[in-house]
């Protein structure tokens, strides 16, 4: 794997005119070009971020620079970007461009960033190894040691925006999590993949897959680039209506502060009742790590995490269809003529999406119909309900929730044809994104087959600060990052 | 659990499936209703259902007017256009 640069260095880089910002672009967009992993669906060429790289080596040599001036980044291929095609990676979007930006991309904008390109991932976020996309699988450039010339899965959906990360093609990326499509990815490429409170980072502008679960966050080398990307992008916005306007922190701050005080961990042992050994010493490695200091792990039980796949294979789909009705091949997006308009729907949306896209929205429109809705979409809202509570009890326990973040090491490609074998790898994180609780996944180690692992550790409503701390701790004492 | 009638759902969702593929997607429905079924052995007669997650009020902005989304800009998308409009065929006779 490249060698890791985290943004504190690069910015001192930038700073002391080590490196200037066209430079540090060149150096990363060389091997975006080569998307030798198909993680993106665009690059950006110096030219066309000549006059953004210029302002901001300017604001470096006035020594007035920004958060994340001039670090290059990968955006998922979901986020509208004003001007820069923008596909979900569906046939349906493969010529939209949109008018306006996204408030989280603008967000990075406003403090310098600089796009690198549009990060392959899962036909409108809906899948779990990135085989889904119209433009072809994303590949995984962490090997199986024992057999190096298979190609794997990256996870998903986010999953260019991980294996760009882990490619060196970019600083840091931004995903998507609905219901583990940041963590997954993240875990599954050796990488710090952050999922914040459902509210924390604005939707506006994200292409919506299911809006009571969707969230934006980073995909990063490190905790602390977490919260350098957390800083800048969570804030309240008055055009996504879920969007909180809680006051934020300054999550980088006191970042390594030492542990003042007892913290309790716990541990879901239902989580770990079918798991390979392999998975359980992940856990079982971050708890030794943290043996030296004052935190105490116990055992806690769910009672709802049998039906949390449940749950979340309802209210998805349901909330997906009902999203996914705007593509009718009218207003913008590909079109298939027809001899009317009906037609014109049919056809456009028949031929624009892919088989999961097309099974989703077919399973939501059931789940929705009429004889169906109170069975299926308003019990899984009442079950969702359930969950919630079932965190909040065990909350009241404990400060911290730990769990494996993944089932499995990344697979090969083509080899779950199964969708409900393909559900099942984000078991460990669709309940916290039902529950809209903060999630992290971090590297705690590799398989036997030298490929990575990660535990996730929840936290509580808005509590991304002592989140983060916490996690930094554990990525210093699990020193993973050589 | 009763047959799914798969063509009433495609057509409701504006789909047309093509008809050799209309069995691989009614089997995919099937195994994944009956897989989400757990979820009936639940009591919930007094759970209420949950909508927001942070159940947080909704904060209302100022009414002013701002100007974004020029029509040009907007109608660029468009697949067919006529002047400012998005152009669809006849639909009135």
């Amino acid at each position: 794997m490249p060698k890791k640069q985290s943004i504190s260095s690069l910015v001192n880089s930038l700073k002391e005119k080590k490196i200037s910002v066209h430079e540090l672009f060149d150096q990363f967009h060389k091997v975006a070009k080569e998307n030798a992993n198909n993680s993106y669906n665009l690059v950006l060429d110096p030219d066309y971020q000549k006059s953004n790289l210029e302002i901001s080596q300017e604001r470096y040599s006035n020594g007035k620079n920004l958060p994340l001036d001039g670090i290059p980044l990968g955006i998922k291929d979901l986020f509208c970007t004003k001007g820069i095609t923008t596909t979900a990676s569906s046939k349906i979007l493969s010529n939209f461009i949109p008018q306006y930006e996204s408030f989280v991309t603008q967000q990075l904008l406003n403090d310098g960033a600089i796009f690198i390109g549009k990060n392959n991932c899962d036909e409108f976020a809906m899948g779990s190894s990135n085989e889904t996309s119209h433009f072809g699988p994303v590949v995984n450039p962490w090997k199986n040691k024992n057999s190096p010339t298979e190609k794997l899965v990256p996870g998903g959906s986010s999953g260019g925006s991980a294996a760009a990360v882990a490619e060196g093609s970019c600083v840091a990326s931004m995903g998507t999590d609905t219901g583990g499509s940041i963590r997954q990815p993240a875990s599954l490429c050796g990488l710090v993949g952050l999922k914040p409170t459902f509210g924390s980072c604005s939707r506006w502008g994200i292409v919506a897959f299911a809006s009571s679960l969707d969230q934006a966050g980073p995909i990063t080398n490190s905790v602390e680039d977490a919260a350098y990307i957390l800083n800048s992008i969570s804030k309240h916005d008055f055009n996504d209506s879920t969007s909180s306007n809680h006051p934020r922190d300054d999550y980088l701050k006191e970042i390594d502060k030492k542990l003042d005080h007892k913290i309790k961990i716990g541990i879901p042992s239902d989580y770990l009742k079918n798991v390979t050994p392999e998975i359980i010493a992940q856990i079982e490695n971050t708890k030794k790590s943290l043996a030296g200091y004052d935190i105490e792990f116990v055992d806690v039980a769910f009672e709802t995490t049998d039906y949390a796949l449940s749950t979340y294979y309802i209210i998805a789909p349901a909330e997906a269809s009902s999203n996914l009705a705007r593509y009718d091949g009218i207003r913008y997006g590909v079109r298939e003529e027809g001899g009317n308009l009906d037609d014109i729907y049919l056809n456009s949306r028949t031929s624009g999406f892919g088989d999961e896209v097309t099974r989703r929205i077919l399973i939501g429109t059931y789940v929705l119909s009429a004889g169906y809705y109170d069975a299926y979409y308003r019990q899984a809202q009442k079950v969702r309900r359930l969950i919630k509570d079932d965190f909040q009890r065990v909350f009241q326990e404990v400060d911290f929730i730990l769990t494996p973040t993944t089932p499995n090491e990344a697979f090969k490609i083509g080899e779950k044809l199964d969708p409900i074998a393909m559900y099942m790898n984000d078991v460990f994180t669709v309940p916290t994104s039902l529950a809209g609780l903060p999630g992290i996944s971090l590297p705690s180690g590799l398989s036997a087959n030298g490929l990575p692992l990660g535990v996730q550790l929840i936290g509580n409503y808005f509590q991304e600060k002592k989140l983060l701390q916490l996690s930094h701790l554990i990525e210093k004492e699990l020193s993973f990052n050589e | 659990m009763s047959e799914i009638d798969i063509k009433r759902i495609s057509y409701l969702a504006k789909l047309k499936l093509p008809s050799e593929k209309e069995e691989f997607y009614s089997q995919s429905l099937v195994d994944i209703i009956q897989w989400v079924d757990n979820l009936k052995k639940i009591d919930t007669s007094n759970v209420k259902p949950l909508h927001n997650v942070t159940e947080a009020t909704v904060s209302i902005r100022n009414d002013d007017i701002e100007k974004n989304n020029s029509t040009e800009d907007v109608l660029n998308n468009a697949p067919e256009r006529a002047q400012n409009f998005f152009k669809v065929p006849k639909v009135v006779e």
